[in-house]
């Protein structure tokens, strides 16, 4: 009975198993094998060597681009936290009719459908020299001059990625706070806590499970972007993707795998780390 | 699906075309069959037109399948994806990082008819007798090979060539001369601290490098022994350069794609970058003033052209000859030099275009009527001229090629270094 | 809390200015696609019209948006069934606790954190080492499924999370086989989860990009297409496009919707006649 139970989950899990060797595991060990390999111009070359490597260590670039990203995924992180722990508090708690709940939940759901190209590009016209950001400002004279920082700078990348990766906050942090059993609060509150220490020493403490979920996905769609960095630095910022994508574009495949093994390795950790505060089967 | 479909077919053809061409060679034999025909073609959005496609459909009953990709993308499919294409419509630099993969075959020069009437270029490499040749690239150095399974590229013609040419064009700087405000006349205005925050270049390596180059000399700062095949030294001095401009601000945002220079123009993000022709024409399109620049250091230029997958053979080889004797045979000519490139064989285009068209763009002659796109918009008034002048001071003032270097794959990890820096 | 406090209008403005932070470039784009003939993708407007959205349906100089679109949808289909069928069993694969089934949630995880343009290069690179043919049904469909397959899969978990046991024991007690029980108590029950694995495994599909740009091979799928339109297209029609793909979104969610709220109605009242037939 007890092995039966065993071979009968391997069947039903076997083609989930077969997609994640075919499509996870040979991919990672052929990008490991090729970060070891030679390039030409135009092919790869099944030869050992290091030279990815010590290119890749050798460049003070590497590390500025690295300390970029980290730098990204902080930035990011701490604004999606604060707006989307704020906007599901608002939802759980301060909206007492069910149907209202589920439809601005909605709400906030709906941009996530659409394509991500198309919402980074809709913020150029917004924040150009010229565009309607800049002329606001000008017409009611709190500006003279366009300010040139709102597009191709730090400021559009981590605005584009906290428009983009918000609700990927905003669902689990929601999805934990529904949860949370009504009377707990109740009990804070008559035992004379404010509203602002329920939610400290109350509600705060309990949605960590929501917190960390959400942060492990913006934390790694953040990490392993590239596109958005791109369209909207106008290519003027880089992150580890935007390096990885480089190289692909101009057919350094060894080289591109060598930085996305060390792009992987320091996801990894960071996800190891994180994984260590929740445990996500459960509080899903 | 479709792809057991085409290898089926493909089989069925190739026994046919075979016995057909070995009887009878008269391509009359297989227009019946040529209908099923599908040639899939990629390349640059400056050439893969659909309304190329279609005329072909038209002219030759085959298909023309297109797929526009960026130059990046492009060399990365003809050099990795040798099934995936039976065409590529390539530019000359990506052509020398590709023929030693043995992805392309050569092309027999005695099938195709207008080859004596192609310009001088893309033979000897001469414009005129009296030319002499731009450094990089030039598209005669890699435009030959010795013979049908040649690797390496001949010196002269063999009657084999790599590519036949179809489209070329001199690339300058373009500026908004509205926001400028006073005349520009070199290329080391692009790091004119006067623009900061207001330039921008090309992120494709290997013709951005060749724009920093023209750049640095036109600075004094860098004599280089050839622009087109950089030492190790040379490159570092020109990335550094651009570097150190690039963290004092100068550059507003690069570009990558056609569009994205285009937009970078028309809402005055940048007033001064590199740029290529038809988006000085889509920027005018909008009533905003851009001008091609001519410098006095000249211009940096580029070639593309047609070559055929290895794996071609039989009926969609020969089909494939048609269309290039077609292309060669002055429409896609005419459609092309009327965006304001040149094609390899003026003489036959001049047929589809009207003397004011031609006056215009290959003899810059001012114009005597409205300039229209091929797609109509309006791109020039009566008496307007064209930046730069005609055919021959244009393309007879190139002071180098895009190129590809031996020093190509140090030059690109510093190129993705000086971006992510 | 049920008198509205101050903090409750303070919220409510958040969450307004949150809603239009959303939805504010959407809207700026969706008002740029109305421009005239003469439109460029930035302000000011010239005119307004309907063209660029006729433009849309007629042939571009380059590209194929229809071809693309099809190809996006089949392929959107494709992922969604596979989706759904895999995290299903794979649900209940995982509440066996197999031997070994840590490791395979770990694998899970990872699938779901690793940077997509990793898989996109790695299956790219295989492909091309092993002389196969990179083609968005094959290379491409296997690269979105680890993307898809994480989110089915934490759905179903939070499904059985939630599952009453007692269901199942009630059908087994009743005398029903193993495959009855799944077939007429278990599936109708986490039904309208299927349907938000389905939507998930459509969408996320419908809009990836890292993870086809290297394994989607000779034929664009409509992000691919979207990115290839920036290097060639410089009118608004790439803005009508934005605005047709986020209605389209739209409608697929409110299909969706819909199957849910009908199949919700169905089961009220058969839940009803059953209480009357018992």
């Amino acid at each position: 009975m007890l092995k039966n139970r065993h071979i009968q989950g391997w069947l039903q899990a076997s083609p989930l198993t077969l997609i994640l060797i075919g499509f996870l595991i040979l991919p990672i060990i052929t990008i490991v094998v090729v970060s070891f390999w030679q390039a030409t111009e135009f092919s790869i070359i099944p030869a050992f060597t290091l030279e990815n490597y010590e290119f890749l260590f050798g460049s003070p670039v590497t590390y500025k681009v690295f300390f970029a990203t980290f730098k990204y995924a902080a930035i990011t992180w701490a604004l999606t936290l604060l707006i989307g722990f704020t906007v599901a508090y608002y939802l759980a708690f301060h909206i007492q009719n069910q149907t209202t709940q589920i439809a601005l939940f909605l709400l906030c759901t709906i941009p996530f459908w659409t394509s991500n190209i198309i919402r980074m590009i809709s913020w150029i016209p917004f924040l150009g020299r010229n565009g309607i950001a800049n002329s606001m400002l000008q017409s009611w004279g709190v500006i003279d001059q366009p300010l040139e920082w709102l597009l191709y700078s730090d400021f559009s990348v981590i605005l584009a990625f906290v428009h983009l990766y918000t609700l990927f906050m905003v669902v689990p942090i929601f999805n934990t706070m529904t949860r949370i059993d009504h009377s707990l609060i109740e009990a804070a509150r008559d035992n004379g806590a404010s509203g602002f220490q329920t939610l400290i020493h109350v509600i705060l403490p309990l949605t960590k499970p929501g917190i960390m979920i959400g942060t492990i996905f913006v934390l790694t769609l953040v990490m392993g972007d590239f596109i958005t960095v791109r369209f909207m630095s106008g290519s003027q910022k880089a992150n580890v993707g935007r390096l990885i994508s480089n190289d692909i574009s101009l057919l350094q495949y060894p080289s591109a795998a060598a930085t996305a093994v060390i792009l992987l390795i320091t996801v990894l950790i960071v996800i190891g780390i994180l994984l260590r505060f929740v445990d996500i089967r459960k509080e899903l | 699906m479709s792809k057991m479909r085409y290898s089926r077919r493909a089989v069925l053809k190739g026994g046919a075309a075979a016995v057909a061409a070995s009887a009878l060679p008269a391509p009359m034999v297989w227009a019946q069959e040529i209908k099923d025909i599908t040639l899939r073609q990629f390349g640059t959005g400056v050439s893969n037109l659909n309304d190329v496609a279609n005329k072909v459909k038209e002219d030759l009953g085959f298909t023309l399948e297109m797929t526009a990709l960026d130059s990046d993308s492009v060399t990365q499919r003809a050099a990795t994806q040798p099934d995936s294409f039976d065409i590529a419509d390539i530019e000359y630099w990506i052509c020398k990082k590709v023929w030693p993969t043995g992805n392309l075959q050569a092309m027999d020069t005695s099938k195709i008819a207008n080859y004596d009437k192609i310009v001088g270029i893309f033979r000897d490499g001469k414009l005129t007798p009296e030319s002499t040749i731009a450094q990089g690239t030039a598209p005669h150095s890699v435009g030959f090979v010795d013979g049908p399974g040649g690797t390496s590229f001949a010196t002269e013609e063999t009657g084999w060539m790599t590519l036949i040419p179809t489209i070329y064009n001199a690339d300058t700087l373009g500026i908004r001369p509205d926001l400028i405000g006073r005349p520009i006349e070199t290329w080391a205005e692009l790091l004119n601290p006067e623009f900061k925050g207001k330039a921008s270049i090309l992120d494709i390596s290997s013709i951005g490098i060749m724009d920093m180059a023209m750049v640095c000399e036109a600075m004094g700062e860098i004599q280089y022994g050839d622009k087109g095949n950089m030492t190790r030294e040379e490159i570092d001095k020109t990335m550094a350069i651009f570097t150190e401009a690039k963290k004092n601000g100068q550059f507003r945002a690069f570009w990558k794609t056609f569009d994205e220079s285009v937009n970078l123009m028309a809402s005055g993000e940048v007033v001064i970058q590199s740029m290529w022709s038809p988006a000085i024409t889509a920027v005018k399109s909008r009533g905003i003033e851009c001008v091609y620049q001519p410098l006095k250091e000249g211009y940096r230029s580029w070639g593309g052209g047609i070559g055929l997958s290895s794996s071609l053979s039989g009926m969609e080889l020969d089909a494939a000859y048609e269309y290039i004797n077609w292309y060669l045979s002055g429409w896609v000519g005419g459609y092309l030099m009327r965006q304001g490139y040149y094609s390899a064989v003026p003489e036959t285009s001049k047929n589809f275009m009207t003397e004011n068209e031609w006056g215009y763009w290959f003899e810059g002659k001012p114009a005597t009527d409205v300039i229209t796109s091929p797609t109509g918009d309006v791109l020039a008034q009566a008496g307007e001229t064209r930046d730069g002048g005609s055919f021959y001071d244009r393309m007879g003032s190139v002071a180098c090629w895009n190129a590809v270097m031996d020093e190509n794959q140090y030059m690109v990890r510093k190129w993705n270094e000086f971006i992510a820096s | 809390m049920e008198k509205k406090s101050k903090s409750f209008y303070v919220l409510t403005a958040f969450f307004g200015l949150f809603i239009l932070f959303l939805y504010g470039p959407t809207l700026t784009i969706g008002i740029l696609s109305f421009q005239g003939p003469g439109g460029g993708l930035t302000f000011p407007m010239q005119g307004t019209s309907l063209n660029w959205f006729r433009e849309l349906f007629q042939e571009q100089a380059v590209g194929d948006i229809w071809g693309s679109f099809r190809r996006s949808f089949a392929l959107g289909l494709m992922v969604m069934v596979t989706t759904v069928v895999v995290s299903v069993m794979g649900g209940f694969a995982f509440r066996k606790r197999f031997a070994g089934s840590g490791i395979l949630f770990y694998l899970i995880i990872a699938s779901l954190v690793i940077p997509s343009i990793l898989i996109s290069l790695g299956v790219g690179l295989i492909f091309n080492q092993f002389g196969l043919k990179i083609h968005w049904a094959t290379s491409g469909f296997g690269s979105q499924l680890t993307w898809t397959l994480p989110f089915g899969l934490l759905i179903m978990f939070a499904v059985f999370n939630r599952f009453d046991k007692s269901f199942e024991e009630a059908a087994r007690d009743q005398g029903a086989s193993p495959w009855q029980t799944v077939r007429y108590v278990v599936l109708p029950i986490i039904a309208p989860s299927l349907i938000g694995v389905g939507l998930f495994g459509f969408t996320l599909s419908y809009d990836e990009f890292a993870r086809t740009l290297l394994t989607a091979g000779s034929y664009n799928t409509l992000p691919l297409e979207i990115f290839g339109m920036t290097t060639n297209v410089t009118t608004p029609v790439i803005y009508a496009l934005g605005t047709m793909t986020t209605l389209f979104s739209l409608l697929i969610i409110g299909a969706f919707l819909l199957t849910v709220w009908v199949l919700g109605k169905r089961r009220a009242r058969f839940g009803s006649d059953a209480g009357k037939g018992v």
